[in-house]
This record gives structure tokens, sequence and C-alpha cells, in this order.
């Protein structure tokens, strides 16, 4: 009587039939034969190592996978003269072709034949990256990312973070100067799936028109040389378009239709290339009066507030004045190799009395000033830039106040 | 004439697949016209790309060899004008015999297979 075949077996081993099923699935598939060389990678496997399935077959996997389990493994297995066996969920890392060191999740099962006996092994390989990087963002007490905060209008905003991160929908994100539009960008685009690919900016400052096509969707010469576009250059992965608002009306209704068919067509060229790439787009201005006054296209700003993300001012975001100051004082005094203990009564109260309309930016750039002339183990008023002094009453001057706390020092 | 000195690190007679994980090295010592003038099989204490890093630099390494390296590593070596020939797949003296032939780039497949070869 003959033993019905395994399903497994129409697999085994031909390399068509085995990117025809295994070709789409979203996490990353080695065939092996019996010594443990490729016979075929799945998309997903080839993005994830950077290596090529048809150049790669018949070379040890140990060559293209690069997986520390199986390193480790051979050579524990040939001093204990065993061999190599199942693998459940085991995690590892690789090192992929660009000498990033990856950290994988890996399950290896024996395909077998009619007989019983093994025919070839499959290899699951698991990117953990994102999930890496969003445990350790969760980790961070102090924030998301390099947002640092910890006052609670920030508190919100790093909670919807994540979950924007995870969706693929495009993003506005809105703010004043200096609120943090471009870190939050870069935040979403760790925490998401695309983590791996890309991360563009593109800044749409003014620049001529014909310049600007080019920069946005490429361009193919007449020798058929390629140009690639940022769309292009951010394919994978994310694209953040900063300022928004300068994009003049005409390449407005361009963005439109990429969004609306992930395709675009490269000046010189008729053909549409596919895109696939998340837009993250940035104004500091208020959209609603963008569209009212008439220089955003109303179409793209529905498409792309689908997600919208406000960033609160510095002014808004109380304690956190203080919290910032000590936070970058701490940096700062670090990369200037000072011992700074901290902000005098007198300076703190100037700098919770500024309004900062540079917003974490101005703050910074404040206490990044203030610890590069500060010879003591004290920011004190004189160690301010100037325009903070501006405006002081004369009862406030860096002088009066530095004499002040002096004497408050000698009293105490 | 200087001796110019090539570290390879080992997976049994394998260029190493991962620079970090290698328990071995060998050194090839080569004068200037291409003669083998001496060689050193190492047993390391431990995989560790950090300690290898440091034979490199205290042996005078002129040219690493290897299979997968860490950006940090491979920039690090450079910068210390090392010469890395990386991603390399093969047998050490399959690739060490091309290194003598001046025909030895980065990402060389050298074992037999299906894709294209060198």
């Amino acid at each position: 009587m003959r033993t019905a075949p395994s399903p497994l077996d129409a697999l085994a081993p031909d390399p068509a039939k085995l990117a025809e099923i295994l070709g789409g699935l979203p996490i990353g598939i080695a065939a092996l034969d019996l010594h443990h060389r490729i016979v075929f990678m799945n998309k997903a496997l080839e993005d994830l190592t950077g290596f090529d399935s048809r150049e790669s077959a018949g070379i040890p996997c140990r060559h293209v996978l690069r997986c520390g389990l199986h390193l480790l493994g051979a050579r524990q297995s040939e001093t204990a003269g065993g061999r190599e066996g199942l693998i459940k969920g085991r995690e590892t890392d690789i090192i992929d072709r660009h000498r990033r060191k990856l950290p994988v999740r890996v399950t290896r099962i024996e395909v077998t034949d009619g007989r019983g006996e093994v025919a070839m092994y499959l290899e699951a390989y698991e990117d953990l990256s994102p999930l890496r990087d969003m445990e350790r963002r969760l980790q961070d007490a102090s924030g998301a990312g390099e947002l640092v905060s910890r006052g609670e209008a920030m508190e919100r905003v790093k909670k919807v973070l994540p979950a924007i991160a995870q969706s693929d929908s495009p993003v506005l994100v809105t703010g004043e100067t200096g609120t943090g539009k471009d870190l939050s960008a870069q935040v979403i685009h760790k925490a998401s799936p695309r983590a791996r690919g890309p991360f563009v900016r593109v800044n749409l400052g003014p620049m001529p028109e014909h310049l600007l096509e080019i920069e946005l969707y490429g361009r193919v010469a007449e020798g058929g040389e390629a140009v690639l576009g940022c769309f292009q250059r951010a394919n994978g992965g994310t694209l953040y378009l900063s300022e928004l608002a300068d994009l003049p009306a005409a390449h407005q209704a361009g963005l439109v239709r990429v969004l609306d068919d992930q395709t675009i067509v490269p000046a010189g060229s008729d053909k549409g290339v596919r895109v696939n790439v998340r837009l993250v787009a940035a104004t500091h201005k208020d959209p609603e009066e963008l569209v009212r006054a008439g220089t955003l296209r109303e179409d793209l700003f529905h498409r792309l507030g689908a997600v919208r993300l406000h960033l609160p001012p510095l002014r808004e975001r109380g304690e956190d004045v203080e919290f910032l100051l000590t936070h970058f004082l701490a940096r700062f005094a670090a990369r200037f190799k000072k011992d700074i203990k901290g902000f005098s009564p007198r300076a703190i109260r100037i700098l919770r009395s500024h309004p900062f309309p540079g917003n974490v930016r101005e703050l910074k750039n404040i206490v990044e000033y203030a610890a590069m002339i500060c010879q003591k183990d004290m920011i004190l008023p004189a160690h301010l830039p100037g325009h903070i002094l501006i405006g002081l009453k004369p009862g406030e001057s860096p002088v009066s106040g530095r004499a002040a706390e002096t004497r408050g020092r000698k009293r105490s | 004439m200087r001796t110019k000195k090539i570290l390879i690190p080992l997976f049994r007679d394998e260029v190493a697949p991962r620079f970090d994980l290698a328990g071995e090295a060998l050194i090839v010592a080569v004068s200037e016209d291409g003669t083998v003038e001496g060689r050193q099989n190492m047993v390391l204490p431990h995989a560790s790309a950090d300690d290898l890093c440091d034979l490199v630099l205290s042996r005078d390494i002129d040219t690493v060899i290897c299979g997968g390296i860490e950006e940090e590593y491979y920039h690090y070596l450079r910068w210390k004008r090392v010469d890395v020939l990386d991603a390399v797949a093969g047998t050490a003296e399959a690739a060490l015999t091309r290194f003598l032939t001046g025909r030895l780039k980065s990402g060389d497949m050298l074992f037999a297979g299906g894709g294209d070869r060198v």
C-alpha cells in the first residue's frame, strides 16, 4: 500500500513552486536542502537579508542568513557530535547585507517526503526590530524617542504616537516652529512597521517649480538615465514633507493624485511608477486657515488630515519648561565637560517668564549658550543670551541679580 | 620590502560568515611580490568583534577578509586604515588565493551555486 503524500511534498524541492506558494508571505521564509544550502528565499527574506534568492541558491545558509543561532549552534553540535534539530521561535540576530545587526525570531521545520524522510528544511525569520524599537520607546520613561517631556499636554501626544505609527495613513503634523514636528515624524517612522525602510525628509521651501517636480517625482533623461525623486527614495518607508504650506498649488494637485493612486510619473517619462510610501506632512501654520486663504487645497487637506497630530507650544506645556531646562543642561554640561549643577533661582525666574516664541528649539539653544559661557557651577542670569534679558525691569538686570544672589548665598 | 599582513576570521575552513562570531583566525604574512611568507592559525578565547578588532590592530594587520561585519566595526577598522573586504563567502584558501591575485572584492561569493558567481 502506498503512503499518501504529505501536503508539504508539494513544496519540495521545486523553486518555482516554492516561489508561488511562499512568495507573498509577510515573514521571511528560506527553503534549505539537507546540507543547509539555500534552495529558495521569499521576497520578505530577500528584503530582510538584502540578498537575492537566485544569487544565493546553492550557498550555505550561514553565509547568506548569517544567523547567530545557527553559527553558535553549528559550533556546539560539532563539539557535541550532534546535529541541529528543530527550532521553535528562538530569538537571535542576523547581519544583513548592509552591515546591520537585526534581531529576529527563527523557526525551523523539517519537510518530509512520502517515506517520512527529511527532504528539506523550511526556516521562518520574523524581523523583531520594529518590536524592539517600540519596546525601547515604551521603556524610556522620559518619552517617545527624543520627544522629551513630563507635562500632561505632551504626554497626551506621546500616548497616541504608537497608535499613529502602527496605522499606514498619511499624517498631518501641526504646531508652531520648534515644537518638535520633525522629531515626531521620525518617531512615527521608527515605531512603524516601515522602520527598516528609509526615512526621507524633504523641505518644500521655495525652489523653482521644475526643480521641485524633479525633487518630488524624479526625472528620466533622454538616455534613459533616471534621477530618483523623493517618493522613489522613500519607497518602502516614510516620506516627510516639512512646510507643506510652501508647496505650490499645481504640485498640491499632483500630491493628491499620488495619495490616491500611489503612483508617480517622473519628469520626462509618460510611464507611472508605483511607490509604496507613507506620507507625513507638517506645517507651522493653521491648516484650516490655509484652506480658507486658498494656499492649501481642500482635497489635499482632507486626505492628509485623516490622522492629525498637533504639538502644543511650550507656553502651554506647564512644568515642561523647568524639566527641559534641567534635561538640556545635563546634556550640554556633559558635552562641554563642565560641572554645572543647575540654574540659580533668579535665572530660573527669568527663564520661566520668557515666552519662548521659538519653543523647545529656542529653549535648547538658550541652555546650550548658557552652558557654553558659564564658568561657574551654576547658570546665573549673566550667562543667559542678551535677548532674554532685554525687557527685564532695572532691578532684574543680570549684574544686580548676580550681586543679590551672591549676597543671598553668603547669608545662608 | 614591507610584508603585508592579512587576517581572515575562520569558521571551520571557511571565511567566518560573521566577524563577531568567529572562533578562530588565520593570519597570513605576504611579501610585496605576493609570496606567502608565513601563516598562523589562532584559536580565539571567545568570539567577540571588539577583541578581534584589538587583535587586528595589535598585529598591525593591513587587510581583513571577512563575511558579515557590523557597520560600526567596519568603519572603525577603515578609520584605523585597515582595508576590509567583507561579505566574502567561501573557503579561506579560495579567498586568499583570489586576494593574492588581486581579484578579491567585497561581496564575492566563492562557493559553486545556482546564481551568478565570480
